[in-house]
């Protein structure tokens, strides 16, 4: 295969690709049925936004997407190779980063350390880490001040800050976000969607979104809603 | 290592935390170090007190068994009923044999006899007392010897050889070391020539032969002549005689190389005795007639207590790491339940499990190495403390303990160990501990301590790590 066939084909493969996603759980001796039969392509360069009421199963698709969990049946491609086959741990390790809703910081750590600490388990490439940390942080609104301090004594903004920036600071292919303003104001709500749509237009990555907020899904390029266990555009 | 730094913004993240991990590992460390520092010191203790008594093996006729065995003296091969016979003799030769065993450090061997008197020496008077007359009795008392500064009376000061060399391993067989009231009485001196009867009362033997002698030594006896009336003579102290072990035989009427009645040799460790058996049995005895039999007691004496002490201590040692682990463990595992969203949160950036698990080894080690240092300095004293505290305690009752009347068979003619002369053994129980630290004891600590850190880390640590990162964020806490 040549160079410019490879190009073409990365043009062309979806960076993410759910194929035929089904999953449940066994929940009070009955099998709960959360997603059936899910397929979609996510392309790089775009934000998507995930919307459905609570109890429809979007953290559970965020957790399939982002090789949290394994499908009960279906695929999770990536590039076109299945998830499982590359390795989930790898696959999360170099492809993917996540916003978790409950930001899941590391409290003993300062918000440069969490960032630094991201980039190290994920191997980021180049060197000056705690400089590049500091960046973002600085970036996404984290006064130097703060930077330095330990997370628990951050405000829940900063905290959610601090999350979104060790996701981008992975350097990774998709980045995928649950709830990520829901604990936000909203000019900083307004601010970190701006940051999203940045890194989908401007650094071409594929940002998956999982939201409750209208604002959140106006931004998107994209609006999947997840209803009865399916995946449909709007 | 990026787990490194974790572990150490961690550590420093949580100090109170660190230093009560830190404090439960001193108290384990410093309790398993004393421990082991008591087990060495009495290791040490056993290791001098083998070296300084060593232990007497005794080896000597068991008349029971050469009747068993059927090679006791029978009427058909020329015997009396009822005599030994030539197969209850313990040979010279042999007893030779053996004292070269390498684990032999000394040897000595006794031939109890009799001298009956002659016409150029006459059994010793003393002033106002009247011979008994008896037959039989009127015989010196005449000991075989292998070295006579070995004889008790001589180690112990009450015989003192005054002229002369005494008798020693290369003595000629015909030498004589005689009392000097006897010499006197008989104006003998160094060199003399005199001659002895058979002084045993086998019937068989010919009482009226002399055989020749050289005085080769004059000593003098601290013990006073009985005065009284009908005292034997041969228990005068006048009329001790010393030969070498090949003359008192000829005396018992024994021919060729000497025959001895018990043999002792000292082995520099009691657990020897395996060795010198298969030496023995080597050399031609047979060890069902001639048994060894060991006489360890004032070994025993010297590190009984501190074996007890020690004994204490291993247990101490066990039941301070089992509990140890066992508290450890749960404390790492409740840290670690504490911390699972934490590991979640790592595992989903796809840090990779031994690393999480090093990261909190590297927690737990990082107390347990600073605990081990202060264990380290402390617990030479507290072990020093509660070691001679405890050794003391053992000693006392010890002492109070009820004494072990077994006879000692090695205590005859001076061939004890000791040279006590006694059956209770004359050294005092080691009442103090000499603790040191050596780098084997920082070595065994080091690796309790941190075998402990690590599987009261990695046996929950493991548990928790079979889960994948969903479950573990998601089942909350």
């Amino acid at each position: 295969m040549t160079a410019a066939a490879t190009d073409e084909k990365a043009t062309k493969t979806p960076v993410l690709q759910l194929a035929g996603v089904s999953h449940s759980y066994a929940s009070g001796g009955r099998k709960r049925i959360i997603l059936k039969n899910v397929s979609h392509s996510f392309q790089s360069g775009r934000m998507y936004a995930v919307v459905g009421p609570s109890g429809s199963g979007k953290t559970t698709l965020l957790a399939l997407a982002s090789g949290l969990d394994t499908p009960v049946s279906g695929k999770v491609r990536f590039r076109g190779d299945d998830v499982a086959e590359l390795g989930l741990g790898r696959y999360r390790n170099r492809h993917v980063a996540t916003v978790f809703q409950n930001l899941n910081l590391l409290n003993y750590m300062t918000a440069v350390q969490n960032v630094v600490s991201a980039m190290e388990i994920t191997g980021a490439r180049g060197g000056r880490k705690k400089q590049r940390a500091e960046q973002i942080l600085t970036r996404l609104g984290v006064e130097p001040v703060d930077q330095h301090r330990r997370t628990l004594q951050l405000s829940g903004g900063q905290q959610q800050r601090v999350a979104i920036a060790r996701a981008l600071a992975c350097e990774v292919d998709v980045l995928f976000a649950d709830e990520p303003t829901g604990s936000l104001d909203q000019d900083t709500a307004t601010e970190i969607v701006t940051v999203f749509r940045a890194l989908a237009h401007e650094e071409g990555k594929c940002v998956i979104v999982v939201t409750h907020s209208r604002e959140v899904a106006a931004a998107a390029d994209e609006v999947l809603r997840l209803r009865a266990g399916a995946l449909v555009k709007g | 290592m990026n787990f490194l730094k974790r572990a150490w913004w961690r550590l420093r993240a949580h100090v109170i935390k660190t230093l009560m991990l830190t404090g439960l590992f001193f108290v384990v460390c410093t309790l398993v170090l004393s421990g082991f520092l008591i087990q060495s010191a009495a290791a040490r203790a056993a290791d001098g007190a083998k070296k300084s008594v060593g232990a007497v093996v005794t080896m000597q006729l068991d008349l029971n068994a050469l009747m068993n065995s059927g090679k006791g003296g029978t009427p058909a091969n020329g015997q009396s009923p009822g005599l030994i016979g030539p197969n209850g003799d313990l040979h010279i030769d042999l007893v030779d044999k053996i004292c070269k065993s390498p684990v032999v450090v000394q040897c000595n061997y006794t031939t109890q006899g009799g001298a009956a008197p002659s016409s150029d020496i006459k059994l010793y008077q003393p002033p106002g007392a009247q011979s008994s007359g008896g037959v039989g009795v009127d015989f010196f008392q005449g000991d075989g010897v292998r070295d006579l500064n070995a004889v008790q009376d001589f180690r112990n000061g009450d015989s003192k050889l005054i002229a002369g060399t005494g008798i020693g391993p290369d003595s000629p067989a015909d030498g004589v070391v005689i009392e000097k009231r006897l010499a006197d009485a008989n104006h003998l001196k160094v060199g003399a020539k005199v001659h002895f009867k058979i002084g045993e009362l086998d019937p068989a033997l010919d009482h009226t032969k002399e055989f020749p002698y050289t005085v080769v030594g004059i000593y003098s006896s601290d013990k006073a002549s009985a005065t009284g009336q009908n005292v034997p003579a041969m228990l005068d102290p006048g009329n001790q005689l010393y030969f070498t072990a090949a003359g008192a035989s000829t005396l018992l009427g024994k021919t060729g190389d000497g025959v001895v009645n018990q043999a002792t040799f000292t082995l520099a460790d009691p657990a020897d005795l395996g060795r010198l058996k298969a030496d023995a049995t080597a050399a031609g005895a047979d060890l069902s007639i001639f048994p060894l039999s060991i006489n360890d007691k004032e070994y025993q004496t010297l590190v009984g207590p501190i074996t007890k002490t020690a004994g204490f201590a291993t247990v101490t040692v066990w039941l301070v790491s089992i509990g140890g682990t066992v508290i450890l463990g749960l404390i790492v595992a409740f840290s670690l339940r504490e911390r699972r969203k934490e590991m979640g949160v790592l595992l989903s950036m796809g840090e990779k499990k031994p690393r999480l698990l090093g990261q909190h080894l590297v927690e737990v080690f990082a107390c347990a190495v600073l605990a081990i240092a202060g264990a380290t300095a402390i617990s030479t004293v507290l072990s020093r403390s509660v070691g001679n505290h405890m050794l003391a305690g053992e000693v006392s009752s010890a002492e109070n303990a009820p004494k072990d009347n077994t006879p000692d068979h090695s205590n005859v003619l001076g061939a004890s160990s000791s040279g006590s002369g006694s059956d209770t053994p004359t050294v005092t129980p080691i009442s103090k501990l000499d603790v040191r630290v050596s780098s084997s004891d920082i070595a065994r600590i080091g690796a309790a301590g941190l075998g402990i850190a690590a599987a009261a880390t990695l046996i929950p640590g493991i548990a928790v790590l079979r889960l994948n990162p969903r479950e573990i964020l998601t089942k909350g806490d």
